[in-house]
């Protein structure tokens, strides 16, 4: 953080307040357009689909897993960086952390806000959805929970309720700071947010230690809920799918596509918000770093897999994998291969890893790398079952294409409106990296009693 | 008007924590920092603190913990639902029911033992200053008197403080 150190706290109040503040028509022009497209993309093809049945989509006998579930771990896996990496770099006191956090774990938030939207769409009969929920009922019946599906409801409202609470715990002070700032609604809206903090030292010192827990409670909630994503798909007996590696190669892909994310927020706060002092080189250097450490893992298990799969010379295993490796779907396994595992050994270079634009086309083909192994991972593996009489291709129908795009505005715009309400770069973290404010004449006071 | 505190506001750190640590040793009940960040060496001024959040905490895991296996387990029993001579009530996919609401209930008893530890939300006004947010730090210490105000006053003054003001908290 070289260059906060010539800042002084009240840069970093005034500029944060700025970004909630003050408003250009490039902003409202963005969320209108996000917006639209959300409405266009997303609600629209939906509602579509409610209406003329879920054959809208095209998922059938075998493939009846589709972009829907691709689009559900994708989201779930973008949102894993977010509070996940948030709560070991504040564990193991990362400075670099601080000016980031906030806006990771807002992606954090909203990723898994679409991932539950679309499991939603992925329903069909949406209306039925709260018998997941175990709640008495006249029916006397209650949801399974040996079922993979009960543990992922169970693990998703955790992660979601964890998340929202860890955003909102770290994010107390500076509604404070920027309730001071602001009048009319706005006053009201950080006065009940901010819950009558006043930076007490009792205050501080509470927030430290809950902050704390929360952190270690949230590390491993974040593993359990990709492991048991995994889970949806390695505890079925399908050839591909039925593989012990699932759960850490679902747990390295998740971090690794949510780092990938935090770079393209990152980039994008840095541009249009106005954070350039305080997203700095540093930071892309790290996360660089962080990418190229995790591209490693995931291809180190990508190999795994394949050779576990071989290995095995079960012949409905090979059959998928030949199946992955060369048959209908083969260009999108080495597109796949090509940007997450090939393109990201160019982080071994610090030039690049210290080059913003760089970074963001190195963090935008990870994250298309990203979702194609997700769709593989349903696609292939339902397209070669153990009998042939059972193989069958999918192409997603215009209507999963368009919801698939369309969960993309919907993020951005959650993430747009998030801006405008939360501090989106953390101004009490952010002031603890710099130079305490000296006193400005010599006085009688010696040292702390 | 339930009594007088005399509030010092600092420009630096170090002089707000000197002014507080005199406070102490003067026999003032314990002063209050207010800060912009959380300030380091305030336990060795004023005392070490203790919080009970750890406590919220562990008691939330457990009876998470408890209820969740009670609840997959539970409702097996009263759902009968035999599968392939598995048992009813299977470890280990109902320890994972468990683990999440051990996680669940941690978390929201950790919020709950911190809002009860460090008094928030606030219900009534207290003695605040806006620019302790931004990049000020205040002492604050109630005074019974007007000759105990003067004492503070001039601790404060002699700690370095810009400003001393007298403010009275509202109930």
């Amino acid at each position: 953080m070289a260059e906060s150190n010539d800042l002084k706290y009240t840069d970093i109040h005034r500029d944060v307040v700025r970004s909630i503040l003050e408003t250009g028509p490039t902003y409202y022009a963005t969320l209108a357009t996000t917006v639209s497209l959300t409405l266009v993309c997303f609600f629209f093809p939906w509602f579509y689909q409610l209406y003329y049945g879920i054959g809208a989509a095209g998922m059938n006998q075998p493939n009846v897993w589709g972009t829907y579930l691709a689009s559900f771990i994708f989201w779930i896996g973008l949102s894993h960086s977010g509070t996940l990496l948030s709560c070991v770099l504040h564990l193991t006191n990362s400075a670099w952390r601080k000016a980031m956090y906030r806006s990771a774990e807002a992606m954090t938030l909203f990723s898994l806000m679409v991932a539950a939207t679309m499991v939603m769409v992925h329903l069909g009969r949406p209306w039925f959805v709260h018998w997941s929920v175990p709640y008495p009922n006249q029916m006397e019946m209650w949801p399974n929970f040996r079922s993979p599906l009960l543990f992922d409801v169970m693990a998703i409202t955790t992660y979601l309720t964890g998340s929202t609470i860890f955003i909102y715990m770290g994010s107390i002070p500076d509604f404070a700071a920027v309730r001071d700032r602001t009048s009319g609604w706005r006053n009201h809206m950080y006065t009940l947010l901010s819950l009558g903090w006043r930076g007490t030292d009792r205050e501080w010192h509470r927030l430290h230690w809950a902050y704390t827990f929360l952190a270690v409670l949230i590390i491993p909630l974040a593993v359990s809920v990709h492991s048991i994503v995994s889970w949806d798909f390695a505890l079925s007996i399908m050839p591909a799918l039925h593989q012990t590696i699932f759960a850490p190669y679902f747990v390295v892909g998740a971090i690794y596509s949510g780092t990938a994310g935090i770079v393209t927020v990152m980039f994008v706060l840095r541009k249009y918000m106005d954070f350039g002092q305080y997203i700095t080189r540093v930071h892309f250097d790290n996360l660089g770093k962080l990418l190229l450490v995790l591209s490693l893992i995931w291809t180190y298990i990508n190999v795994v897999e394949l050779f576990t799969g071989w290995f095995s010379g079960a012949s409905g295993e090979i059959e998928a994998l030949r199946y992955r490796l060369f048959g209908y779907y083969a260009p999108l396994y080495w597109e796949m291969i090509a940007f997450c595992a090939v393109a990201p050994l160019l982080c071994i270079f610090r030039r690049f890893r210290t080059s913003f634009v760089s970074m963001l086309i190195l963090s935008i083909l990870i994250n298309i790398g990203m979702y194609t192994e997700r769709f593989l991972i349903v696609g292939t593996s339902m397209s070669r079952k153990y009998l042939p009489e059972s193989w069958g291709m999918y192409v997603p129908s215009l209507v999963e294409l368009s919801i698939m795009a369309g969960s993309l505005a919907l993020f951005v715009t959650l993430f747009l409106i998030f801006v405008k309400i939360f501090p989106s770069v953390s101004m009490y973290e952010v002031k603890e990296t710099m130079n305490t404010p000296k006193a400005k004449t010599a006085t009688s006071a010696g040292g702390p009693a | 008007m339930t009594g007088t505190t005399a509030v010092g506001l600092f420009h630096d750190p170090h002089s707000a924590l000197t002014a507080a640590g005199r406070l102490k040793d003067a026999g003032f009940a314990t002063p209050e920092l207010m800060s912009p960040v959380p300030l380091h060496g305030v336990e060795e001024v004023l005392g070490e603190k203790k919080s009970v959040i750890k406590h919220f905490t562990f008691f939330g895991g457990l009876i998470g913990g408890i209820s969740g296996f009670v609840l997959a387990a539970g409702t097996a029993v009263l759902y009968l639902h035999p599968t392939g001579g598995r048992p009813i009530i299977p470890f280990p996919p109902f320890l994972i029911i468990t683990y999440e609401m051990t996680i669940l209930f941690g978390i929201l008893f950790t919020v709950l033992g911190f809002f009860i530890s460090a008094r928030l939300p606030a219900v009534r006004n207290r003695v605040y200053l806006p620019e302790t947010a931004v990049d000020k730090f205040a002492v604050t210490v109630a005074c019974g008197n007007d000759e105990q105000f003067k004492r503070a006053e001039a601790i404060l003054r002699g700690a370095g403080a810009e400003q001393i003001r007298e403010m009275a908290e509202e109930s």
